[in-house]
């Protein structure tokens, strides 16, 4: 009854009604990975809520963090804790699904025309999900984290002609560990990147509910699924509980960055295995398998760091952040696509595919490559070069392999519809015969 | 029915969580009654979804996007002739040139200053700022030291070694003057991390980060991994109390490399 008087209220001065009912109407297909992207959504509400309450206890200042977020450790004050925690673990989940989700469109091919848009405006929500990520758990200036913000330093200060300039901006100053590096990063991690994402989030849904839904059923010209009122609305709504449901439970079960047992930072300490948080440790990665070897330009030393820190992810952002159209110039397809492709259906982009989630895991993997050497009793040198050339030949073999699967599995189908089976099943009948029952339609 | 019961749990385990913070209970029992508030909610909605036996065929038709009959092109006008649009990109690139100057001016200082505070004649200090005597070390063991006066600068630590004399003489060191004292920059060549870590075993000092590893008796040297160059050595002196000096600053610059490092 409130809700009734409020919508009419609301209806009478801003005639909001007719394009509400239009958006209850509307009609979403359903299929179980449409809601990886709710996920994403979900988790980022999350953060946003938690950490509104975190900006209240932290302390953004070279000597002020560490103590506060300790504070944050005490299990005496459960709140806090709790907030942290799920904070945390919503932080890491989210890159989490933000990358499957962007998986699911990449192999059902949902980024073609006319989503190129919205596949360029994900893939930038992943990146800066990963830089707010890397922001945030820098905050604590525990000693993991403080070693990681070296090793960024030394990222920033590698690039040709500007390094010194962008370590400067990075610093807040003309040394490291500027007066300002905390002020910066808390400015960065609380206001300007979640802002930015907040509003490339309404972006993705304004365009995504513009465009419409892509769908698996065969009809282009149609929608085919439920109504968003109440169908789907209660499902999203089961999707959002578990969601939270699923951070409590990952707070209650496992202590996500224990900083109280890292200690504070100090510049000349740095402890055995550290690894950052997973979606940089591809990052760290690299580093471990880059080469030594620092080339001269006209005088001036290019660092060996900026080839695996810079050079690297840049290729691998600009080729996937540009995906929709390499396909394009490939396929010379550019035909509208609001029907799906199963992921097998094209072998060569599940090569591709593939090979990109190889060389994710094994630069991941190579994040760990001393505790790894040190558990297999291998030589750390060997481990490196094994990695190192997987790292150039393995994409090949994996794409060759996952082409042959998809494939493969493409012919099968194909084979299937072309000559449908030919079993059919008897029943038998009052008299004590076989009759052949009518074939279901596919 | 089903949704009723389930909504149940969520007001339980609300109330649960309220109560658990109030009365400061373990951060588990806080977070564990999230969990059943939360679950009730997804498993009430998840009921009541399933329970409405709504249609998943339902069909809406997709509107083609792009100009049409409807909504066509707005009509050309004087502000869209050629050299009018021209005149506007250069209005908007001139803007954007105007802008990057402020952007620009935000990094104070394109300089780098890199203080380790190593003189001549400086005594090594530890980190509790004791000055460090020639009988400090044994052989084979290691410390972290800083000039006296500088604990704590990051660019400052350096790493003090005890190695036999006599190993430093076959490997051409002259650092026999300090009586087997070696001292190196502890921050890595390759990424600013610290180098850590020694195996006296190989007279190897050992980044913990990147896995460099640098020769102490040959000077630093790098022998593995991605350091691009030795870590930068500080020469050393005893003076008349018997407290370990410095003859100077290191012989290389400290840290990561840069474009406008000197060669």
């Amino acid at each position: 009854m409130i809700v009734r008087g409020t919508v009419r209220w609301v209806d009478e001065r801003l005639g909001t009604n007719a394009p509400l009912r239009h958006l209850l109407a509307k009609i979403y297909p359903d299929h179980w990975s449409f809601y990886l992207g709710e996920f994403a959504l979900y988790f980022f509400m999350t953060l946003v809520g938690t950490g509104v309450w975190l900006t209240f206890a932290y302390d953004p200042s070279a000597q002020g963090a560490y103590p506060a977020v300790l504070a944050l450790t005490d299990r005496a004050h459960p709140i806090g804790y709790v907030i942290r925690q799920v904070h945390h673990w919503a932080a890491v989940c989210f890159v989490a699904a933000i990358l499957v989700h962007l998986g699911r469109i990449f192999f059902t091919g949902a980024f073609r025309r006319p989503r190129e848009i919205n596949w360029m405006i994900g893939f930038t929500m992943l990146a800066l999900a990963s830089f707010t990520g890397f922001t945030g758990y820098s905050l604590p200036n525990d000693l993991l984290s403080g070693t990681g913000l070296r090793i960024s330093e030394s990222i920033a200060l590698s690039l040709p002609l500007i390094g010194r300039w962008a370590a400067s901006v990075f610093n807040g100053g003309d040394s490291y560990p500027g007066p300002q590096l905390f002020a910066h990063l808390y400015t960065l991690h609380v206001y300007y990147l979640p802002v930015i994402l907040g509003a490339l989030i309404g972006l993705h849904l304004t365009i995504l509910i513009l465009q419409k839904h892509t769908q698996f059923e065969r009809d282009p010209a149609n929608v085919v699924g439920r109504r968003f009122w109440p169908d789907y609305a209660l499902r999203t709504l089961a999707v959002f509980g578990a969601t939270l449901a699923g951070l409590a439970l990952l707070a209650t079960l496992v202590e996500i960055n224990p900083v109280e047992a890292f200690g504070p930072y100090q510049p000349w300490i740095a402890a055995n295995g550290s690894v950052p948080d997973w979606y940089t440790a591809f990052l760290e990665g690299a580093l471990r398998l880059g080469p030594a070897t620092e080339i001269h330009i006209f005088g001036h030393p290019i660092p060996p760091v900026f080839w695996p820190g810079v050079v690297l992810p840049a290729i691998a952002f600009v080729i996937l952040f540009l995906w929709p159209f390499i396909e394009k110039r490939l396929t010379r397809d550019d035909a509208t696509h609001d029907v799906l492709d199963a992921p097998t259906q094209v072998p060569w982009r599940m090569a591709v595919g593939a090979a990109f989630i190889f060389e994710g895991l094994l630069l991941t993997l190579a994040a760990a490559d001393d505790q790894t050497a040190y558990t297999l009793h291998l030589r750390l040198e060997t481990l490196v070069w094994a990695y190192r050339i997987l790292f150039l030949i393995g994409p090949l073999i994996v794409g060759a392999i996952a082409f042959a699967i998809a494939r493969e599995r493409r012919s099968r189908i194909e084979e299937s519809t072309r000559y449908p089976s030919e079993v059919t099943t008897l029943v038998r009948n009052a008299e004590g015969g076989f009759d052949e029952e009518e074939p279901q339609p596919a | 029915m089903r949704v009723a019961v389930f909504l149940g749990l969520t007001i339980v385990g609300a109330l649960g969580a309220t109560a658990a913070a109030w009365v400061g209970a373990p951060p588990a029992v806080l977070s564990g009654c999230l969990v059943l508030a939360f679950l009730g909610l997804a498993c009430a909605a998840g009921a009541a979804a399933v329970g409405l036996h709504a249609p998943d065929d339902l069909r809406e038709p997709r509107a083609p996007l792009g100009p049409t009959a409807d909504s066509p092109l707005p009509p050309e006008s004087v502000v869209s002739r050629p050299v009018f649009g021209r005149l506007w990109l250069g209005a908007l690139g001139a803007f954007a040139l105007a802008g990057l100057v402020p952007l620009i001016s935000l990094a104070r200082k394109p300089g780098r200053r890199v203080i380790t505070g190593w003189r001549a004649g400086v005594r090594l200090v530890d980190e509790n700022n004791v000055p460090v005597t020639r009988d400090r070390l044994v052989d084979g063991s290691i410390e972290t030291v800083f000039p006296q006066g500088g604990v704590g600068l990051a660019e400052a630590a350096a790493v003090l070694i005890r190695v036999d004399p006599e190993l430093l003489r076959v490997a051409g060191e002259g650092g026999a003057a300090a009586g087997g004292y070696v001292a190196f920059s502890k921050i890595c060549t390759h990424a600013g991390c610290p180098v850590a870590l020694y195996r006296h075993a190989s007279h190897e000092l050992y980044c913990p980060c990147h896995q460099s590893r640098f020769d102490v008796l040959h000077g630093a040297k790098n022998i593995s991994g991605p350091a691009p160059r030795p870590l930068p050595q500080l020469a050393l002196d005893v003076d008349a109390q018997g407290y370990l000096i410095a003859r100077g600053d290191y012989d290389a610059p400290v840290g990561p490399d840069d474009w406008d490092r000197p060669a």
